[in-house]
Order: structure tokens, then C-alpha cells, then sequence
């Protein structure tokens, strides 16, 4: 058989895949991998179409028991292969008794590993992808076994050095006026687009919560809507918090507008306690940016 | 109605204020119509709105606006078969398993067996799907038995639980936390089968 054996599982991993779609209305949320932009280039690397992949945190080391080929795109958690530092965003040409290790975090939070063809899985509601909360797939754990198609060597593919994100940089993120954001006053808005954000501790793949100036909405709850991918919701304590992959689809507090899809992906790889502002944007260009960022991945969404 | 930008590939439609069973026909309706649209990813529906994912490579904000709008006002040319059903929910209530029996008769100055007959007599629809898979939001409970939630969750209430918040009813599908007042419990277990515009009823049995 061939695949990895799991040595260690780190702080956390899981299988995703780019999401699981059409189910909202029975209450299933899209979960899928929280940095979609390293997810996607992992797919890309290896000319994979939405297969899965191990999206993880530091500790994780794994065991090949054939020859395989992977990708490893996202945080820098300090990749070694047999305990030889190799670089990631990138593919790479494992033989059978390799052992691949992300033992500290250098940058970023979440790592993505990829195998040529993805792993062999049951797909639920259309998708590989984890979601703990509503009993879909595991944590990995010490001892899995994930099964692999054998394949033929695959040539090594680079991402662009240019294309590479540098996690340490200051987040200046997008977002879209929307939803009730009558009900947050000019000083209101005007308090939320000139203060600075503090990620904290209570940020996981369901949503991140951040620390600053209070933010007033003029009503406290409304009745329960559907909540789009990025929306700020603003509860009672006026503390922010960012609703990302594993959101519930529903909610009822007042949102003062939405983050730009793409800028959730960022969002991921920030680690607790780091400072992040906003900005607003318009609707046209923001479809702008996604319409380009779709094309440039088309081929690994299909 | 009134259409909303909500993300920059999401719109919301509000069909109105409040909770009534005339908007949620007409969210329903609305669902039901745009669901045959092509390029949406997804559709939500809650008690006064329908949330609408669409493909950003098909349609810009404003082209889909349009879209929704003209397919919503032909829809009296389309013929609303309503697939809706009535689910029976056998349901024990007692004070060992609703634990917070007690607590919705004496906040609502009720006896026990008053409480059971209004919650039976009643025949819910389902609202919305959310908060976890297969979570119906059942309305309206009788006003004679409104309770506010727990004011501190619990951590753990039993799959099957029947409870009530507010003017809403629910059975928990899981073990789940949750700050609602448990007054009973269902072996029932057919929890995707429920779809928004269902109507449901629970059953007494000992």
C-alpha cells in the first residue's frame, strides 16, 4: 500500500479540500481549507483538480511507505525531509521510508500538504473536506494511515518566489460595507476603520476574534439570517469577530460588512495576538480582484 | 421585498419584517424558484431571508440582481408545488428528562400537564435549518409558554432533547451545548429529512 503513516499529528491537522457546497439550507457549513490560496497552489504544483489535502500545524511527521509525490504550500513550520531543511511552495520526491517533519513554526500558522491524485477517501455531501462539529471526518491522529494511488515521479514544480506571501507583514484588510451596517453610525464605522485589531485567543477555523475599540451597533440582535463567508459580526461586547470556513450558516447578530474573500485567506495564516486594520473597498472592484484571483486557479478548482 | 449586498459573491433578500408564516411562504417560494437558476453555489433560507451564493465567472452584483428580481416577479407563472410534509415527533415529557419542565410551567404560571397540552396542540413549521446540521427552528410556540433561554448555557444537553427559547421550539440532532429549555425527549432520528416550510407536530407518548 502507499501512502503516509502518521508518526505525529501536531497541534492540529485535517483532511480539506476547496469546500462542500449546495448544503447550507440543511444547516451543513462550506468548511474546506482556511487558506485557500496555499491550498490552491498545492493543487496547481501537482496538476491536482480539488483533491484533498492535509492542511496542518506544527508537530506534524509523517512516514511514506512508497515512492511519492507531494507539495507542501503555505505557513513555514520548518519542513524537513530525513531532518534535512527543504524548501516549501514547492514539490517534492519522497521514497518509500521518508520521513517528512514540520517541527517548528517560523512563519505562518497552517501548512498545506498535497499528494499527486489526493488521498484515497470517501467524499460527504460532495466533499473531502473536515468539519469536527458536525461529525464529518477526523483529526489525524498517531497511527492513520492515509492511502495513496501509486503513481509515476512527478517533475519538480516552484511557485514564483514572487508569489510566495510574507506572513509577517502587517494585515491591511478589505472589506465590503455590507449587510446591516446602517445600524454602526459614522463614528462608529469611523472607529473600526482607524483602530487597530488584536487577533485573540478564541480564533480557530470556525472564526477569529479580535481585541480593540468597541464597536456600538444601534440594535443588538436581529433575527437569524444566513451568514456569508468573511462577515464581521459585531456582538453585544462590540469585540469584532471574523466568521470564516467553519461558520454556522446561521446567525443573529448585526454585521457591519464582510471581508474581501481573498483577504480571509491572509486572515488564516495570522497568528494569535497579531494587529490587523481595515479598509473598505467597493463592490466592482472587489469582484474585480476575485474574478482574477478565480482565473489565475481556475484549473484547480474544476 | 428588498435585495442586499452581503458579500462580494453573496446577496441577502429580505421578504419583510418579523416572523409570519406569509414571509416564510414567500422566502420559500423564492427558494424554491431561484434554486433552478444556474451558477448558485448556494441558497439559505431563514425566517425573513434567503442568503444567495452565486458564481462570480457568471454573473457581476448587479447582473444578478436583476436576474433574481425578474425571476421572482414571473413567479406567478410558475406553479409553486409545494412539496412540503408533516413529520411526527413522538416526544416523553417528564421532569427526568425535561429537566427544565418545571422551570417553562412555573415561569408561565402553568401546571406541567398544561404546558404538554399547548406544545402538542400546536403544529410548528420549520423556519430554518442552522446552527448545526439538521437544527429545525420551529415556530411559533403558543405565547402562553414563551421562556427566554438559560441565562448561562449548559454544556452538554442529550441528543433527542425538545426545548424551547423564546418563541421557538427544536430537538437537538446531537449532544450539543446549548441554553435552551429541555422539556422532553424524542427517539425520532430522521433529522436531514427536515426541510424550511415543513410543518412539524409533537406527539405525546408515555
Amino acid at each position: 500500500m502507499s501512502g503516509f503513516i502518521v508518526l505525529n499529528s501536531g497541534i492540529f491537522a485535517t483532511i480539506q479540500d476547496s469546500g462542500r457546497y449546495g448544503y447550507t439550507d440543511r444547516g451543513v457549513c462550506h468548511s474546506g481549507a482556511l487558506d485557500m490560496y496555499a491550498y490552491l497552489w498545492s493543487q496547481m504544483l501537482l496538476n491536482n483538480h480539488n483533491a484533498n489535502a492535509i492542511e496542518f500545524m506544527t508537530g506534524l511527521k509523517l512516514q511514506a511507505t512508497a515512492s511519492l509525490s507531494i507539495a507542501i504550500t503555505g505557513a513555514n513550520l520548518t519542513c524537513k525531509i530525513n531532518g534535512v531543511t527543504k524548501a516549501i511552495w514547492q514539490t517534492h520526491s519522497l521514497a518509500k521510508g521518508d520521513i517528512i517533519s514540520f517541527e517548528k513554526r517560523v512563519s505562518g500558522q497552517r501548512g498545506y500538504l498535497a499528494i499527486k491524485g489526493g488521498f484515497v477517501l470517501e467524499k460527504v455531501y460532495g466533499s473531502y473536506a473536515t468539519t469536527l462539529k458536525e461529525g464529518i471526518g477526523m483529526k489525524l491522529k498517531r497511527g492513520d494511515f492515509l492511502n495513496s494511488l501509486p503513481i509515476d515521479s512527478f517533475p519538480l514544480h516552484r511557485v514564483r518566489p514572487s508569489e510566495i506571501p510574507e506572513y509577517q507583514k502587517p494585515l491591511l484588510l478589505r472589506v465590503l460595507l455590507s449587510y446591516q451596517e446602517e445600524y454602526f453610525s459614522a463614528k462608529e464605522k469611523k472607529k473600526f476603520f482607524h483602530s487597530d485589531y488584536e487577533i485573540g485567543l478564541q480564533s480557530d477555523r470556525m472564526g477569529y476574534r479580535l481585541q480593540g475599540e468597541p464597536i456600538n451597533s444601534s440594535k443588538k440582535d436581529i433575527i437569524s439570517e444566513g451568514i456569508a463567508y468573511g462577515s464581521i459580526q459585531i456582538p453585544q461586547d462590540g469585540q469584532p469577530i471574523l466568521l470564516l470556513k467553519e461558520r454556522q450558516t446561521l446567525g443573529g447578530y448585526p454585521k457591519i460588512g464582510t471581508l474581501l474573500t481573498i483577504d480571509c485567506y491572509k486572515i488564516a495564516q495570522a497568528t494569535i495576538g497579531s494587529k490587523v486594520r481595515f479598509e473598505t473597498i467597493e463592490i466592482a472592484e472587489a469582484q474585480k480582484k476575485m474574478q482574477t484571483f478565480n482565473r489565475c486557479f481556475r484549473t484547480a478548482f474544476i | 421585498m428588498h435585495i442586499k449586498i452581503s458579500s462580494v459573491d453573496t446577496l441577502i433578500i429580505y421578504f419583510g419584517e418579523g416572523i409570519s408564516q406569509e414571509i416564510l411562504d414567500q422566502v420559500q417560494r423564492a427558494y424554491r424558484v431561484l434554486k433552478s437558476i444556474e451558477g448558485i453555489i448556494d441558497l439559505t433560507p431563514s425566517y425573513n431571508s434567503l442568503l444567495l451564493e452565486y458564481d462570480i465567472m457568471l454573473y457581476d452584483y448587479q447582473t444578478i440582481q436583476k436576474r433574481v428580481k425578474e425571476t421572482l416577479l414571473q413567479k406567478s407563472t410558475h406553479t409553486s408545488s409545494s412539496t412540503n410534509k408533516l413529520i411526527k415527533i413522538p416526544t416523553r415529557y417528564n421532569q427526568t428528562l425535561g429537566i427544565d419542565l418545571k422551570r417553562v410551567a412555573t415561569l408561565n404560571k402553568l401546571s406541567i400537564q398544561e404546558v404538554i397540552a399547548l406544545h402538542t396542540q400546536t403544529i410548528y413549521r420549520v423556519y430554518a435549518i442552522g446552527f448545526m446540521v439538521g437544527f429545525a427552528y420551529l415556530a411559533t410556540v403558543p405565547k402562553q409558554i414563551i421562556t427566554p433561554r438559560l441565562s448561562t448555557p449548559r454544556a452538554k444537553v442529550p441528543k433527542g432533547s425538545v426545548a424551547i427559547a423564546e418563541h421557538q421550539t427544536a430537538i437537538y440532532p446531537k449532544d450539543s451545548a446549548g441554553g435552551w429549555n429541555i422539556i422532553g425527549h424524542t427517539e425520532f432520528d430522521d433529522f436531514e429529512s427536515f426541510e424550511v416550510g415543513d410543518s412539524v407536530q409533537f406527539v405525546e407518548v408515555v
